[in-house]
């Protein structure tokens, strides 16, 4: 075993969970070591080629690492495969390199779930043990640190700000914003320009967005986008206090007679897989939700045989997965006057339109009394061409070729424009949909894997449903000539979360309420796994503005000695 | 049923981030399981007689493990046939879809997927099959008898995996960044209205540059 270095605090993960610590510890003039598993790259590296993803150049292979995913059948039954589609981004920043970066806060009702609308048979929900005034200052944080560019419109479910505005513009718009909200504002509705951590002017040595059209799922290579490296890494590591630890693959906390962790393990990739060990007074687990609960379950020790935070049998527990499902509509653009059709082929600025007319849903044909809802986001794909091509040679069971196919490709390009909508809506935290350890299936280096089953309670269904049919009327307003929408029940791969849950109740929570594990003085965890629900939006937003507030307990602790 | 299909698609690969990406990543992986050896093998057990007599009368004579000039011929008159120059976009032959298919066989992904030796093996089939029912080799046809050998083969799973094979890299020569050998010039791109990001990849930092 190699000896490597000694830090104040060892942060195992980089992205967005880790970002705030390295940050606000560094710059408060401790020693800090992030153990990152991927590889280090920069603005400099990120070329919008479709290869990159095609090929998961900056994700975990599959061959080498794999999740066991359990999804149920509807019959009782469940299916079980493996698969790599929970690895966001094994690279420093993680996953937040790649996001899209809707910026919405949660609301206060999502804080108290089960104040505001009770209980629902089969579902864990509880309510969190601190309130959104709680939140809010770190929300403003964020936006003003990381940089949030929006502009803030009144409408029934605006949550309380203590800032007027964003402190960045909005971000360029797509001509069919305008069209938009005229629709919506013909049904009544309040359209509202999207938050998004993307910058619309320079800041802190970051450029702003170059518009190339290229976003979700790419690399940003103007630094624009909010990703824990270029918005916070970067300028922890100006201070002289953050050290970064590349290729570093983390597999066991240790612990001590006392419980506490006292090193971290972790299989060094530039070096045969060495494993080293790292001290530390302090430890900050921020992995992305699965693989947190991985590694407090495989980081067994005399005082905690089941793992780390597990006393209670809650770890991996109370999972969520963020329902919800998506539309389209597909404008034909022969049908539209020619300016029409011109706009809407623009490539560059963003759509940048989300409804919360629905936040709740106060209907009595869907239910008694007022429930929780969700959001709609009017969003364009990423570009994918090869991925869209690929996919239009089947024509229904057959395979096209020669001129037909041509002619279906060129009309799908040129002829039309597709315009999408996604739902967010809570996925209900149940019994069945939880993160454990595989017996069976190793990683490539012999350790067993996380197995998600992914159970979903049957009322997100009916909420995500309510919320698809709104946004296929609002696509019908706005003229598109084919609308469609589908509520999805499989798990949205990026936005999983809880697992580690926080609260005041031990035997029902994993983590306090400053995100320390109950049963380990000294073991933070602070990516999305401290979330009792997810709210219904994503939730990169809220893991950052909470993994600051950790930050300054962490800091007023260490201050104290 | 194709929306249903869409949304399916779509659930691995959209909602915001960066899932896209890995979405063709999984399409892909789902259609490998459709082309893997196993299916392949399976394929053959429902295979129209014809194409067991090809592929076994291909074992005979050793078949094609190397793209010899014949081989190069006939996938090339295959891949005019699946992207022909038929005066509106470009042909296979302007999109350098062979000089293309060539280089991304020796992808170390694509050769444990053991694509190239499929392909090869399937050029045996077609031209066993074209001599068997046309009584000439597959290039000597006309284009009508070629479209004819093509529908036939498609009619068997292993025969309709190999071509949808062969589209799966034609139609990337396509789109993808000329840089890889492909879409010359961006003519893919410009035939199809399609607006490239930027910037676009160079030299020494393609994806195989960074793993």
């Amino acid at each position: 075993m190699k000896q490597s270095r000694k830090f104040d605090i060892c942060i195992i993960g980089s992205g967005a969970g880790a970002g705030p610590i390295a940050y606000e510890l560094a710059k408060a003039g401790y020693k800090v070591g992030v153990l990152e598993k991927g590889k280090w790259f920069k603005e400099t590296d990120f070329f919008k080629d479709e290869q990159l993803g095609r090929h998961s150049v900056f994700r975990s292979q599959l061959k080498d690492e794999r999740h066991t995913l359990e999804e149920p059948n509807g019959d009782g039954s469940w299916s079980s495969d493996t698969t790599s589609q929970f690895w966001g981004g094994n690279i420093v920043g993680g996953a937040s390199n790649f996001m899209s970066a809707y910026f919405h806060r949660l609301k206060p009702q999502d804080f108290r779930l089960v104040s505001e609308y009770g209980n629902i048979e089969g579902a864990n929900t509880v309510d969190w043990p601190i309130s959104y005034d709680e939140l809010e200052p770190y929300y403003t944080k964020v936006e003003q640190l990381v940089g949030v560019s929006g502009k803030v419109v009144e409408h029934p479910h605006l949550e309380p700000r203590s800032t007027k505005e964003f402190p960045f513009p909005p971000t360029a718009e797509h001509p069919v914003a305008q069209r938009f909200d005229t629709a919506c504002k013909g049904l009544n509705l309040h359209p509202l320009p999207m938050a998004r951590g993307i910058l619309s002017h320079p800041f802190n040595g970051r450029l702003s967005c170059e518009y190339s059209g290229y976003c979700g799922s790419y690399g940003c290579h103007s630094g624009a986008k909010a990703s824990s490296r270029a918005a916070l890494l970067d300028t922890a590591i100006k201070t002289g206090n953050c050290y970064i630890v590349t290729q570093a693959k983390v597999y066991r906390l240790n612990t001590d007679d006392s419980g506490k962790v006292n090193s971290v393990d972790y299989f060094d990739l530039t070096d045969n897989d060495k494993s080293v060990r790292v001290t530390a007074n302090i430890f900050v687990v921020a992995c992305y939700a699965i693989e947190s609960s991985r590694l407090l379950l495989s980081s067994q020790g005399e005082k905690h045989p089941d793992g780390i935070g597990n006393s209670h049998g809650q770890v991996g527990k109370n999972l969520h997965c963020c329902a919800g499902g998506t539309g389209h509509g597909v404008f034909e653009l022969d049908k539209l006057k020619e300016l029409e059709a011109r706009q809407l082929k623009t490539r560059g600025p963003f759509f940048n339109r989300a409804l919360q007319d629905w936040y709740e849903i106060d209907d009595k044909s869907v239910s008694d009394k007022p429930i929780k809802g969700g959001t709609l986001d009017f969003v364009f794909d990423p570009p994918s061409p090869t991925s869209e091509v690929s996919g239009l040679k089947w024509q229904g069971e057959n395979l096209l070729w020669g001129t037909p196919l041509k002619q279906r490709i060129k009309s799908h390009f040129t002829q039309s424009k597709d315009f999408k909508f996604e739902v967010f809506c809570d996925w209900l935290t149940n019994d069945e949909c939880y993160v454990s350890l595989d017996p069976d299936e190793k990683d490539r280096w012999g350790q067993s894997v996380a197995k998600v089953r992914a159970g979903f309670h049957p009322h997100d269904e009916k909420v995500a449903q309510y919320l698809v049919d709104r946004g296929v009327e609002v696509m019908k307003a706005m003229g598109a000539h084919e609308v469609w929408g589908n509520v999805f029940t499989q798990p949205t791969s990026n936005l999983v979360a809880g697992g580690c849950r926080f609260g005041d109740d031990p035997t029902t929570s994993v983590l306090d309420r400053n995100c320390r594990v109950h049963d380990c003085d000294n073991l933070y965890v602070t990516d999305g796994s401290f979330m009792p629900n997810g709210g219904s939006v994503t939730p990169t937003f809220t893991i950052y503005a909470n993994a600051f507030r950790v930050a300054d307990s962490i800091v007023k602790r260490l201050a104290k000695g | 049923m194709l929306k249903m299909a869409k949304a399916k698609l779509e659930r691995g690969s959209n909602k915001p981030a960066y899932i896209t990406a890995y979405g063709s990543g999984l399409n892909r992986r789902a259609f490998l399981r459709q082309t893997g050896a196993a299916a392949v093998l399976l394929g053959l057990i429902g295979a129209k007689p014809n194409i067991l007599q090809a592929q076994e009368s291909e074992s005979r004579v050793g078949g094609f493990t190397e793209f010899t000039p014949l081989a190069v011929t006939l996938v090339k008159a295959v891949q005019l046939q699946l992207f022909p120059d038929d005066g509106d976009g470009p042909s296979s032959e302007q999109l350098n879809s062979f000089q293309y298919l060539i280089w991304a066989l020796e992808d170390p992904e694509n050769q444990a997927d053991g694509d190239k030796e499929f392909i090869l093996q399937g050029v045996g089939w077609l031209e066993e099959l074209a001599k068997s029912t046309h009584g000439t080799s597959f290039i000597k046809l006309s284009i009508k008898d070629q479209d004819t050998v093509l529908k036939q083969i498609a009619k068997s799973r292993a025969g309709e995996n190999w071509l949808s094979l062969l589209l799966y890299y034609l139609l990337e020569s396509l789109t993808l960044d000329p840089i890889y050998g492909g879409n010359p010039d961006g003519i893919g791109w410009q035939w199809l209205e399609h607006q490239p990001g930027f910037p676009r990849p160079v030299k020494g930092k393609t994806y195989l540059d960074f793993s």
